[in-house]
């Protein structure tokens, strides 16, 4: 009873602790928000005016001329187009190649499945940077240099969604997959119309970390892409970044424009994503 | 229980084509997967013409070449740095970011909104970002620090200033996943157990150091293993900021290996699957490492 009140009353009136607490939170949020602030508030003034003139121009300063200048300087447009390709055949295909590796390591019994999951996780623990060189010689003979499938081809499957996924089904209670394929339903539209929607918050886990993996890669794309045919949104930003190495301000409104979508994701959609670290243990 | 209900069922089990469904995403990882780590291996051993093509078996050969030439140690000394100062800014600024929001403070949505941008840059964003925050003579730092009357560092030019702004740009980058996954782990704490060690008087330090942090150890320790495995393999802010330079004061394993395949000299597969290998023997050590701290944890 009195703990009760004792809380209570501190609680009412902030201590010393809270507002010390709150001051150092500022602090460690302004250093992390500091680089947000300074690139959208330059992107939106005329170049060079901004720090210089303070760190709080006045509305009259705003001005989309960086924006523009950030188009035209890389096909940005383009390039915007080709990563929507990307990110959507190298969504649509690590989920289904992941939902059906991973249908096949939870519910039928077959020698090996133990093996293959372990591979499965090795996946994982291989840094992808170190394996380019054969990667890019492979695709290079087919003849896929320079095209949106050879951005996409490396990543059709993945280790990650197929281990996200097989841990949701693996959850599923074997009762209600027994009843599927005793009412006669093939294994494909046991996978599609009973599993996968009844895990429905863990395949959007999935496929949120898959569009994100997609759209954010960046040293594939750079390696495997000569034009802006095919060539990503991310490989597009770096070099605005050289080729507008003297004027910030244009370089800050084309990151602006890549990262709007991954803004509204993150914020959208956090509770997918914490869902995803707390379940899985590997990006 | 279930173990029983499986095993009645067996026979029956194995009828269907659903084992089969593990073959388009197996035959799509043997081919980009570990078909290249075995010709990652196999390249390492040869050297190169002059279209990088493998020539003549030697071994050994440019393993010894490179693990000998002070170059190279520069080359290893330089990621470890980046990849460990990237991951203790990350972890320990989110650390300190979740342990004292958690005592919801006035306008918390708002911090944790913010809190989670970084996340939502990719690297290379974010090294655009910083390559004009960094720039020479024009950066939005410099300029910002000369109106409060500072010299600012030449970010990129100088050999101890151009790892810092690396390490700051990963370490920033870096935040966004770390401030997620601690945000997850100390939801994950039973509110029962933080409020009897309130009854008992613990302030919040006594609170954070006796109760938050060694319950949060192993996503700290999860976190730093694989921040610090990301930091190795650091590439777009090197690329973006750098160029490897001054004089190599930033090439680390991932940026030398791209200059030695795919930069402007003839390329070197041989040489630079060598890095390659390098790189997978590091990152498996510390895996195997994160394995061997994670079962202790368990036993504990």
């Amino acid at each position: 009873m009195t703990a009760n009140t004792v809380t209570r009353k501190s609680r009412r009136f902030p201590r010393f602790g809270t507002v010390l607490q709150f001051l150092v939170v500022l602090v460690v949020a302004a250093g992390i928000f500091l680089p947000v602030y300074l690139s959208f508030v330059s992107a939106f003034t005329n170049n060079g005016s901004f720090a210089r003139d303070g760190l709080f121009p006045g509305l009259d300063q705003f001005a989309l001329g960086n924006f523009r200048e950030a188009v035209t300087s890389i096909p940005l447009v383009q390039e915007y187009l080709v990563s929507v390709g990307v990110v959507t055949l190298q969504t649509a295909a690590q989920i289904v190649t992941g939902a059906l590796a991973a249908y096949a390591l939870v519910f039928p019994k077959w020698r090996g499945r133990r093996i293959i999951f372990a591979l499965v996780l090795v996946t994982l623990a291989i840094p992808g940077e170190s394996l380019v060189i054969p990667n890019y010689e492979l695709v290079s003979q087919f003849g896929l240099r320079n095209t949106i499938l050879g951005v996409a081809v490396p990543f059709l499957a993945a280790g990650y969604p197929i281990f996200l996924m097989r841990q949701a089904f693996a959850a599923v209670p074997i009762e209600i997959w027994e009843a599927a394929r005793l009412d006669g339903s093939g294994d494909i539209r046991t996978l599609f119309t009973v599993i996968m929607p009844s895990c429905r918050p863990q395949v959007t886990t999935a496929v949120i970390w898959s569009a994100l993996a997609a759209w954010n890669g960046f040293f594939w794309p750079l390696l495997i892409t000569d034009t802006a045919a095919a060539r990503t949104i991310q490989v597009g930003i770096s070099q605005l970044a050289t080729s507008e190495s003297s004027t910030p301000s244009v370089i800050f409104a084309g990151a602006i424009l890549v990262v709007l979508p991954t803004i509204a994701l993150v914020i959208g959609a956090q509770r997918f994503l914490i869902n995803g670290l707390s379940r899985g243990t590997l990006r | 229980m279930a173990k029983v209900a499986r095993r009645g069922t067996r026979g029956w089990r194995q009828r269907g084509i659903g084992p089969w469904l593990i073959v388009p995403a197996l035959i799509l990882l043997l081919i980009f997967v570990f078909r290249p780590l075995f010709r990652t291996l196999q390249l390492s051993g040869y050297a190169s013409d002059i279209l990088g093509n493998p020539t003549r078996w030697v071994g050994f050969g440019n393993y010894i070449q490179l693990l000998t030439s002070p170059d190279f140690m520069q080359t290893v000394v330089v990621s470890i740095v980046i990849a460990l100062l990237g991951m203790a800014l990350a972890t320990v600024g989110a650390l300190a970011a979740v342990l004292l929001l958690r005592g919801k403070l006035l306008g918390s949505g708002v911090f944790n909104v913010i809190f989670s941008l970084p996340f939502a840059y990719s690297a290379a964003t974010a090294s655009a970002v910083f390559a004009g925050l960094f720039a020479p003579t024009v950066g939005i730092l410099n300029t910002l620090l000369a109106g409060f009357g500072v010299d600012g560092p030449q970010w990129l030019q100088d050999p101890i200033p151009a790892i810092w702004a690396i390490a700051i740009s990963t370490g920033w980058y870096e935040f966004g996943f770390a401030f997620l996954v601690l945000t997850a782990a100390i939801r994950d704490i039973p509110s029962e157990v933080i409020e009897a060690a309130q009854l008992d008087g613990s302030g919040a330090f006594n609170l954070a150091g006796r109760i938050l942090i060694p319950m949060m150890q192993p996503s700290i320790l999860f976190l730093t293993v694989t921040q610090t495995i990301t930091g190795l393999q650091t590439f777009a802010q090197i690329q973006v900021l750098t160029r490897g330079g001054p004089a190599g004061a930033t090439t680390n394993f991932v940026y030398r290996l791209y200059q030695l395949a795919f930069g402007n000299g003839t390329p070197d597969f041989g040489r630079a699957s060598v890095v390659a290998v390098v790189l997978i023997l590091i990152v498996a050590a510390i895996t195997a490492l994160q394995f061997r701290l994670f079962g202790k944890e368990r036993a504990a």
